[in-house]
């Protein structure tokens, strides 16, 4: 007889331990609050986490390494490229502005001197048109 | 196919090159340089003319008159030599050089021998009676210049050029001097 009632205030005792409870008012908000801050701040910690592991390895780090030193070389090239072409056409610029003053001003001797034996020559004629007159 | 085509192009292009300079410099001529105190060379084709020609600055005046001067050009050819003393050259230097421009459409338009030495002969080539080119060689004591300019060319533009600019601003060493007048009997 007692081995029942032992057994019924047992049960009595597990279905008051095991009974449905309402939760506290709030525990849901706050729960999902939780859930909301942790998912935003993880994946971000997790991205870089994933991205410098790739350079953990040795030969990444010397292949990322070498592309940078490759692109800087490359870089520096082009660049003296640029500035050598850029010298070069502005002495060729100063080329052609010499060989065309040289070119202009022995036209200019040309017609000065043109000129001057005009000059020479013209008050020759009139002066012999003049003794012709006379 | 293709390299036919291909070789035809280049040699297309290698003739119309080589006609575009078909003067050439005599080597005695060339030699001067060793003589000289200065000495300018200029070797300018079409492709380099354009090229230089991007190089002209657009608020230049000067360049903006330069870059009108050569939009049509062909090629600019220019030697001149300046000497310590007379007669660092010979006539016959000068003769060959004259020599070069006997050619079918060259025409001395110009010819100056003077009293002082100063000799300048002025050279035109007309194609379908339009301006094709232009020799000036100028013969001074103490200077030899030589210019080929290949192309239609305004030579009062060019004579501008050499007057209204005629103070030196690249390399007053190897420019001409200002021309002093000469005296009245001095020309032949």
């Amino acid at each position: 007889m007692n081995f029942d009632k032992d057994t019924n205030r047992m049960e009595d005792a597990l279905k008051n331990a095991l009974r449905r409870r309402e939760a506290p008012e709030g525990f849901a908000d706050r729960v999902l609050t939780r859930v909301a801050e942790r998912s935003s701040a993880t994946p971000v910690v997790l991205r870089h986490q994933s991205w410098l592991r790739l350079f953990a390895q040795p030969l990444v780090r010397g292949a990322a390494a070498t592309a940078v030193c490759a692109a800087l070389v490359v870089g520096g090239i082009h660049y003296r490229n640029v500035q050598r072409e850029h010298a070069e056409g502005k002495a060729a610029k100063q080329q052609l502005i010499l060989a065309l003053r040289i070119a202009g001003s022995k036209l200019q001797l040309a017609k000065s001197k043109i000129n001057e034996i005009n000059v020479n020559h013209v008050p020759a004629d009139q002066t012999g048109n003049q003794e012709e007159k006379e | 196919m293709k390299r036919i085509v291909t070789w035809l192009v280049l040699l297309l292009a290698s003739s119309a090159a080589a006609r575009a300079q078909d003067i050439k410099i005599p080597l005695d001529v060339e030699k001067l340089s060793a003589k000289a105190k200065e000495t300018v060379e200029v070797t300018m084709d079409g492709p380099m003319l354009r090229w230089a020609s991007k190089f002209l600055s657009a608020d230049d005046p000067e360049d903006q008159e330069a870059a009108k001067l050569v939009a049509n050009l062909k090629g600019i050819y220019v030697r001149h030599f300046e000497f310590d003393e007379e007669g660092a050259y010979t006539a016959a230097e000068v003769e060959a050089l004259r020599s070069q421009i006997r050619g079918p459409g060259w025409s001395r338009v110009v010819g100056v021998r003077s009293q002082d030495e100063e000799n300048v002969d002025v050279f035109f080539k007309l194609e379908n009676d339009k301006m094709a080119g232009i020799v000036i060689i100028a013969a001074e004591p103490k200077e030899l210049t030589f210019v080929n300019i290949v192309g239609p060319i305004d030579l009062d533009q060019l004579a501008d050029l050499g007057g209204q600019f005629g103070v030196p601003k690249l390399n007053p060493k190897s420019l001409p001097k200002p021309q002093t007048k000469a005296q009245p009997g001095e020309h032949k």
